[in-house]
């Protein structure tokens, strides 16, 4: 009977962790793995697959979670980005996970009876119900708002949880970022531990992000032996194994991912689009702008932070002057100019893509109309403030589209053999719960 | 926001989706300064109708006692959300007739995904003749004819469900268009702007 043999199927699932680690490029783990920096992270590679992932474009923290987590492209889920602008505005907002339009993995979860714990993903503020236990990650301003069920905050408090590292003490010297990003790290995995070890659960997400507040600020660190944060930077991946082997030795029949957002390469520029916009009369912005609701009139087109180009058409945007058929033109003719952005005769610009090659699905009205994507070296950035194209900040390292990290203890004869994209880790958990994956989900489970 | 008062009434088989889509429903309208009460059928089963069985007669009352409160709620201009198996045609109109404002919402979804999705584990004991008086198993179900609004929760996930519904609820005029909810008040946006200047991101 059709019935009996659903119900029999359930019995057979089992449950599913996620580790993930912000940032951390797959290049950067099979060096560690080679160097003996991360012994733990050999031991389960030599029985599992290490594989080289794909994220999101853009391939920032918050887009690229979102699509993690509800295996959709941002067409579906809506998160284009930490800043967007208003519908019919120029006006600024910061998406949170009240505007995430998908349903997320651990929903699915939800919805078949399985309890999901999920700690420090990007872009889960403010804190949704759920069946199980949250903790929301960047951007969470109130511990109260972040946490679901309400009552874990003072074991939070109790703790000295961290919800995140103060990039700002950077200001004060590199050493006392150091400190905040050990110590914020010795905290996170306290409490990831305790609630592998206390709760009950199907699905435990565990997110690291002091990986990537390390390497905004020190990635220029292990490149270079005589660095004076070389051994540090070492030493805290070091911290990152002894996790993973804590992970590791708990672990009975349950399918283990370790899964990073995007890579991480060093910076040699970053380059200001809205002053190449500015510099090729394509935008015009108001006395001393602090953001791009400083445009002024007149303009055709502006630039968000990482590479995203919107053109300012009528009827879209307040101050709209391109016409609707004049759009496809002027999206051609600001590719064709952006291809030709070099450095010391070096083209910085690896590929621009239009809307409809990435985005597809209920809310793509609110992508950007064209992507940029630099090769390695080059951060696109958003600010409105510069008056060069480009500069050097504070920080030394850049988000990679095509290094990301996804580890799987299943052996590479039972997962397909294409490369995976960040929307396939959803399906592949729930499929190691025995679950359906609904058809809102872009991606497809690595499992053969 | 003071509002008009509604009934807004979930029909349909037992684990569909009925008290998660009030539930999300309720928030939003919360959110949107509505005031809005829900009236779930198991928990009316525990108070307001206690004692009450699963025959069709006490059934008929059950529902008539939840669209009674419902009618005295949406008339003080409470949003009053009901979420019922209700499987009875004939005293749904009855209540649609003696109410003011009534949207139906026929939470739609086959038997054998409800059977195999089984959350309360109910359609298992009832397959197994354990419990008497199931609706769609050994008890009818009678589809509404004319619902303002039909989700498909074997198809749409909840949130599609949800934000349909509200649509529909716009169209028809009861609530005005939300803007997107504020997450962050205005001195978190300053803090969460202060954190992604120090990361490069502003």
């Amino acid at each position: 009977m059709k019935l009996f043999d659903r119900f029999k199927a359930k019995e057979k699932s089992k449950r599913a962790v996620l580790i993930g680690l912000d940032g951390t490029p797959c290049t950067l783990v099979e060096r560690f793995i080679k160097d003996g920096t991360m012994p733990n992270m050999a031991r389960l590679g030599a029985s599992g697959s290490l594989l080289q992932m794909d994220t999101s474009i853009p391939d920032i923290s918050s887009v690229a979670w979102t699509s993690f987590m509800t295996g959709a492209n941002p067409g579906r889920h809506g998160i284009y980005g930490f800043l967007d602008v208003q519908p019919n505005s120029y006006k600024i907002y910061f998406p949170s996970s009240r505007h995430i339009k998908s349903e997320t993995l651990w929903a699915v979860a939800n919805r078949a009876g399985k309890r999901a714990i999920v700690i420090n993903v990007p872009s889960t503020y403010p804190a949704q119900p759920l069946n199980g236990i949250l903790v929301a990650g960047f951007v969470a301003v109130d511990i109260n708002k972040a946490t679901f069920p309400a009552s874990l905050v003072p074991r939070l408090q109790a703790m000295d949880y961290r919800i995140d590292v103060d990039a700002r003490k950077v200001q004060q010297s590199h050493d006392a970022l150091m400190d905040d990003v050990l110590l914020t790290l010795d905290r996170r995995v306290k409490l990831l531990l305790e609630l592998y070890d206390k709760e009950p659960w199907d699905l435990f997400i565990g997110v690291v992000t002091d990986t990537d507040r390390l390497q905004h600020f020190f990635m220029d660190a292990i490149e270079d032996a005589g660095h004076k944060y070389h051994t540090a930077f070492r030493d805290f991946y070091r911290h990152i194994d002894a996790f993973v082997g804590q992970i590791g030795e708990r672990l009975k029949d349950e399918t283990l991912l370790i899964m990073s957002d995007h890579g991480f390469t060093p910076i040699k520029q970053q380059v200001y689009l809205n002053r190449w916009l500015v510099d090729n009369g394509y935008l015009k912005l108001k006395d001393n702008p602090r953001s791009i609701e400083d445009i002024a009139d007149g303009s055709r087109a502006f630039a968000m932070d990482p590479g995203r180009i919107y053109i300012n058409l009528q009827g879209k945007y307040p101050n709209g002057t391109v016409a609707q058929g004049d759009a496809a033109r002027l999206t051609a003719e600001i590719k064709q100019g952006l291809a030709e952005i070099s450095d010391n005769g070096t083209k910085i610009v690896r590929r621009v893509y239009e809307r409809d090659e990435l985005f597809s699905g209920p809310v793509v009205n609110f992508a950007p109309d064209l992507c940029v994507q630099s090769i390695y070296g080059y951060d696109l950035k958003g600010a409105v403030n510069k008056t060069q194209l480009m500069d050097r900040e504070i920080f030394t390292g850049m988000h990679t589209q095509d290094d990301s990290t996804l580890f799987i203890n299943s052996p590479a004869s039972a997962l397909r053999s294409d490369k995976p994209h960040i929307t396939d880790v959803a399906p592949t958990l729930l499929e190691a719960l025995g679950l359906a994956v609904p058809e809102t989900m872009d991606g497809r489970s690595m499992f053969r | 926001m003071e509002g008009k008062g509604l009934t807004l009434w979930f029909t349909g088989l037992s684990g569909a989706g009925k008290t998660t889509l009030a539930r999300i429903i309720e928030t939003e309208l919360r959110h949107r300064g509505h005031k809005v009460e829900v009236l779930d059928g198991d928990v009316v089963r525990t108070n307001l109708s206690k004692g009450l069985g699963f025959s069709k007669e006490d059934r008929d009352t059950n529902i008539r006692r939840i669209g009674f409160v419902c009618n005295l709620l949406a008339r003080n201009d409470v949003i009053a959300i009901a979420a019922a198996i209700s499987p009875y045609r004939d005293i749904r109109d009855e209540v649609r007739r003696d109410t003011g404002a009534f949207v139906e919402v026929f939470v739609e979804c086959p038997i054998d995904v409800l059977a195999e999705r089984d959350v309360k584990g109910l359609y298992k004991k009832a397959l197994a003749g354990e419990i008497k008086h199931f609706t769609g198993i050994d008890d009818p179900y009678e589809e509404p004819l004319a619902p303002e609004i039909i989700v498909e929760t074997d198809t749409e996930t909840p949130e599609q469900s949800a934000a349909r519904i509200l649509a529909r609820l716009e169209e028809l005029q009861y609530i005005t268009a939300g803007s997107e909810p504020d997450s962050y008040s205005s001195e978190d946006e300053e803090e969460v702007r202060r954190r992604l200047e120090a990361l490069g991101y502003v």
